[in-house]
């Protein structure tokens, strides 16, 4: 804890050092645009999702590159850890908001004889234990800005905003971690405010090819 | 009894005259940046992204939204509500067909197989193409009314296009538009030498194959065009040109009555 970085610093200055920035307003368009589209084509709310999930996942395997050749950071120690990152660093560096982060442990085993559940095993190198889990609220989402959801889309269960769901898939699966990310509650359904819940599932190991030692 | 100016000293309003009752007057430049919000931005390269991957989301709903178009179709020709696509033309049925082909030599069939399937994958291509521009479409309109708002309207089609050139494609693009030609009889031939969406397009199988997936990419940007012109006022037709990656040139063509 000590020498905890100072991730809002740091995402501060990768903000102001990209060179290139445009109108929020035009991604708010084009994604407005494209989830309509697909609307039309599937007419399913719930297969949208899924497509915008997907697309989130692709977008998300190519943000961690972006992210990791300007950010430099090292390794997480731990899932919260993540979380401070993704919120503080992630999030600001590429669209120059700071969500919100609340962050829980794993639920407790119910068969464990120790009466607190430690969050990271003493003496092994410290991992991420599955079943953490941190929810980001977003006070400001430019990719609903200006919408409005029809009563058919909020009782067909469409997500607006669920390619970040994949997003954050995609780019924590690129470093080894499987997580869920699911939205809890959207204020353009009406909900009080707009969450994502980043659970992990388990940690990938590095897959060594089959013949290398 | 405090004047009503005093109360208000840093932002300066002018007083309010008994000649002059509108309120207009009352409208500084400092209070009008007060009453916008701020510009939020984003980065550009995640736009890039989004686009490319809703590239590849759009073929895949285009195409499921073909089959079930067809599935819709065949059930209602089995249902007798919509003739069989050939009849009236002698062969109708798929077995006659089957057997019509059966006559021709084989490498004709794998002829006529192979052009069913290019045919295929240019209305596929077509369908994506047509979502991109539609897309564009409403983009470019949408971001032309918000850069307009405080503007006089433009009277000269010229002064749309230049409009064009030099506010909505920095907004998009992030840089102006390199070159604009015109031959002041409704045609106007924009010209950008490093094209944002085609500046990192490689292919594997050479320039000329990345040219033609070039095309797929401006389909977004045609329809962006069209869309903010259309916004303005002016109905015109944009067609984009690649001969070298990254440069390309957009042509539209307005008709003069509009």
């Amino acid at each position: 804890m000590a020498n905890r970085l100072n991730y809002k610093q740091i995402g501060d200055d990768l903000w102001k050092g990209r060179t290139e920035k445009i109108n929020a307003e035009l991604f708010s368009f084009t994604y407005g645009a494209l989830v309509v589209q697909l609307i039309q084509d599937y007419e399913d709310y719930q297969e949208v999702n899924k497509q915008l999930e997907k697309m989130g996942y692709n977008i998300g395997t190519r943000l961690i590159e972006d992210f990791m050749a300007r950010s430099n950071l090292g390794r997480c120690t731990d899932f919260r850890e993540v979380g401070e990152v993704v919120a503080k660093v992630g999030f600001k560096s590429f669209l120059n908001l700071t969500p919100l982060i609340t962050h829980s442990s794993p639920p407790a085993p119910i068969s464990s004889p120790s009466p607190a559940p430690a969050p990271t095993p003493a003496g092994s190198a410290p991992r991420p234990s599955p079943g953490s889990s941190f929810v980001l609220t977003l006070e400001e989402n430019p990719l609903a800005e200006m919408v409005d959801l029809p009563e058919e889309a909020v009782e067909g269960g469409l997500w607006w905003s669920n390619v970040l769901c994949g997003v954050l898939r995609g780019s924590l699966e690129m470093v080894q971690l499987q997580v869920e990310a699911i939205f809890l509650s959207d204020v353009l359904r009406g909900d009080e405010t707009t969450e994502i819940r980043v659970t992990l599932k388990r940690y990938l190991e590095e897959e060594v090819p089959a013949g290398e030692d | 009894m405090a004047n009503r100016a005093s109360l208000t000293p840093s932002l300066q309003a002018p007083t309010i005259s008994s000649t002059n009752p509108s309120t207009a007057s009352l409208l500084t430049p400092a209070l009008l940046t007060l009453s916008s919000p701020p510009q939020a931005q984003v980065d550009i390269n995640v736009v890039e992204y989004l686009l490319i991957e809703a590239t590849r989301a759009l073929a895949d709903s285009a195409r499921v939204a073909q089959s079930s178009k067809d599935a819709v179709e065949q059930a209602m020709r089995d249902a007798g509500w919509l003739p069989a696509p050939d009849a009236g033309k002698g062969e109708t049925t798929a077995a006659a067909r089957e057997a019509a082909l059966g006559r021709l030599k084989d490498q004709v069939r794998e002829e006529v197989e192979r052009a069913r399937r290019a045919k295929k994958e240019d209305d596929d291509e077509g369908a994506v193409r047509l979502r991109l521009e539609n897309m564009g479409v409403q983009v470019g309109g949408n971001l032309a009314e918000k850069l307009c708002r405080d503007r006089q309207r433009f009277t000269d089609p010229l002064d749309s296009v230049k409009f064009l050139c030099k506010e909505i494609w920095p907004a998009v693009w992030d840089k102006q538009v390199d070159n604009l030609r015109t031959n002041h009889r409704g045609v106007y031939v924009l010209q950008d030498t490093s094209f944002r969406p085609l500046a990192r397009l490689s292919s594997p199988f050479g320039s000329q194959e990345a040219i033609k997936r070039a095309k797929l990419h401006l389909a977004f940007p045609c329809g962006i065009i069209k869309g903010a012109l259309a916004r303005l006022g002016l109905n015109g037709m944009v067609t984009a040109e690649v001969n070298t990656l990254p440069q390309c040139t957009f042509q539209i063509k307005i008709p003069k009555s509009s």
